[in-house]
């Protein structure tokens, strides 16, 4: 007799999302379904009508961790539907911020990741926020690393959270050769840091891979082997930066991808009969609520190919490096892996760039209506947006976002674990759920009906 | 070890997509216009507030740390108040990733002078979007400059 049990809100990632989980008589998962709780908030209707300047700045203002994703990946939208190429410099300097942000944010990921682990040869559970060794260091390391992005993400966009360097043809302005050593500099001091905190995470995810249990609750509770597996498909457009529709050879494929409703995917009406008080953090809902995914879901349910897909580190090492390592561990560990990575072509393109380049083009047109996209490869995956230009000003605007994407796939992921560990494979996926919220309504033949704002 | 951020910084907090939680950013907006010291750095840290403050501030160089957010306590739309970290009570700020901003502001209080001014909203649409700052908290920009400048020893000789 399966029992229903939910956690809501999940911890320790960004935005509100719950997990409503059905479980067999020993607590294993035989249907998971994660949804996003955070309210609707219309940012594509706030953009219609507005300048194709100003929409990137909106689109910035959407998260604080990843503005930098959301600005290249809006501007470059506008980009494509005016047929405006840039720049080699701004597309150098536009890279800088792409590793930027990639290193400020993995490294973010791993303060709300650590806790679910343990020290190797103990039973104690990590706190990245202990005065104790060998943690201390980790998390001075973490703030290091995150430093040296945010503040190489000033030098070059201008400012330390929402960059406004950044601009429809290129960038406003190119940096200093100082500025460019400086950015040197900080990639340099970076790069061994990068690698002991690489080394030292993998090594704390490989001893979790050989335990037999996780505390969770004052419980023990069994880790399966294959914690966090799924057979869906991936989806990466590009290693680090990204692709557009303006590319001779494009890597994303909007005729590949169709949008359904919540309603057709998750569960419908359940009344939770499980709860467990003890579990972290106030225990889960209480037995005889209501719960209702299909309804309370405020997001879409993109799929490509007619299947949910996997987007993040783990998609863009499975694409372009041949990586083959399922499960939740697997991906954090391919987050690792993409440390090092974002600070070796942060020194490239700075070695590249020549400081007295252009970085706009002479002409920038104002653009006719044709749909353009642009698919950027934010942290958390594939950051894709979609716009109409014309004669300056938005017509239509479309957020897809990493974590939309991740949203069914990861529901897939969560069955056959214990419910648990439901959390643990949540965070594996590194959520970012406030700009995943958005939804829209199509017929059957894929038309679009009408916008929904669920209050 | 970088000198990028000097000895006071001015952090302008907020979403201007939510009506009057634009303030702060709106405020450093302004101030990047005047001649500000050269001891003195205005940031628009817009939703990155709490990961800002942990990762940006130089810890050799910054002493004081001043917030410009909007703040509900209860008071007439456009009023403002001048809080310390110690006054914000716990769990009132949430950040993106669950963290509240009390707890970093508590733990580098000793290391740096923090200080908060706040404006009583008047229109902060909780989940809709809707660009654009109510009159009363317009009004209250130029006071906000007139307080921060106050704050940082700048002396126009028109206050």
């Amino acid at each position: 007799m399966s029992k229903v049990v939910e956690v809501s809100p999940t911890t320790r990632h960004e935005g509100h999302s719950k997990l409503v989980l059905k479980v067999n008589d020993d607590g294993i998962i035989e249907r998971g379904d994660w949804i996003s709780i955070t309210p609707v908030r219309g940012v594509e209707k706030l953009a219609i009508g507005k300048t194709m300047e100003q929409v990137p700045k909106i689109a910035s203002r959407v998260c604080g961790i990843c503005p930098i994703a959301h600005t290249l990946a809006a501007i470059e939208s506008m980009e494509a539907s005016i047929g405006c190429e840039i720049p080699e410099d701004a597309y150098l300097l536009r890279l800088i911020l792409q590793c930027a942000n990639r290193l400020h944010s993995h490294a973010l990921h791993e303060i709300l990741a650590l806790p679910d682990m343990y020290l190797p040869g103990t039973d104690t559970k990590i706190n990245p926020f202990t005065p104790e060794e060998p943690v201390r260091s980790v998390a001075k390391r973490i703030q290091t690393l995150r430093m040296v992005g945010q503040t190489v993400g000033e030098i070059v966009g201008g400012e330390a959270v929402h960059p406004s360097n950044p601009r429809v043809g290129g960038m406003y302005t190119n940096i200093t050769p100082r500025a460019k050593a400086k950015i040197n500099d900080l990639a340099k001091m970076a790069l061994p840091l990068a690698r002991e905190q690489m080394e030292f995470m993998i090594a704390i995810y490989r001893n979790f891979q050989k335990r037999d249990w996780a505390e969770v609750g004052g419980k023990e509770i069994p880790i399966p082997k294959d914690l966090g597996y799924h057979n869906q498909g991936y989806m990466a457009v590009d290693p680090v930066y990204g692709s557009s529709s303006l590319d001779e050879n494009p890597t994303w494929f909007p005729e590949r991808w169709t949008e359904v409703r919540p309603w057709d995917w998750y569960m419908g009406e359940e009344e939770i009969t499980l709860e467990d008080p003890s579990y972290p953090v106030g225990g889960t809902t209480k037995a005889g609520t209501k719960a209702w995914p299909q309804m309370e879901a405020c997001t879409g349910v993109p799929l490509y190919d007619g299947q949910p897909v996997e987007v993040g580190p783990r998609a863009r090492l499975v694409q372009y490096k041949n990586y083959d390592e399922k499960g939740t561990i697997g991906q954090h560990i391919a987050r690792e892996m993409e440390l090092m990575d974002a600070v070796y072509k942060m020194i490239e393109a700075a070695d590249a760039l020549n400081c007295s380049g252009a970085v706009v083009p002479d002409v920038i047109p104002q653009g006719d209506g044709s749909i353009g996209w642009a698919a950027n490869e934010a942290p958390r995956g594939c950051d894709t947006h979609l716009a109409k230009v014309r004669n300056g000003k938005v017509e239509w605007f479309s957020m897809l976002v990493p974590t939309t994407w991740n949203f069914p796939t990861c529901s897939r992921a969560l069955e056959g674990a214990p419910w648990q560990l439901g959390e643990m494979i949540v965070r594996g996926y590194d959520p970012c759920v406030s700009c995943a919220t958005h939804m829209i309504v199509i017929d059957e033949d894929n038309r679009l009906v009408a916008e929904k704002l669920l209050e | 070890m970088d000198e990028l951020y000097p000895e006071i910084v001015i952090a302008g907090c907020g979403n201007m997509l939510f009506g009057d939680d634009g303030f702060g950013p709106e405020v450093v907006e302004r101030l990047k216009e005047l001649a500000l010291p050269d001891n003195v750095k205005a940031v628009d840290v817009g939703l990155g507030g709490p990961h800002f403050c942990f990762t940006m501030l130089d810890n050799d160089v910054t002493r004081k740390l001043i917030i410009i957010d909007i703040v509900d306590f209860g008071a007439e739309p456009g009023t403002l108040t001048r809080l310390r970290a110690e006054d914000l009570p716990p769990g009132s700020y949430r950040d993106a990733h669950s963290w509240d901003l009390t707890e970093p502001l508590n733990r580098l209080k000793d290391f740096v002078d923090i200080m908060v001014i706040g404006c009583q909203p008047k229109n902060v649409p909780a989940s809709d979007f809707e660009i654009g700052i109510s009159k009363e908290v317009e009004d209250a920009i130029p006071r906000t400059i007139q307080v921060i400048l106050k704050e940082i020893g700048v002396e126009n000789g028109n206050s």
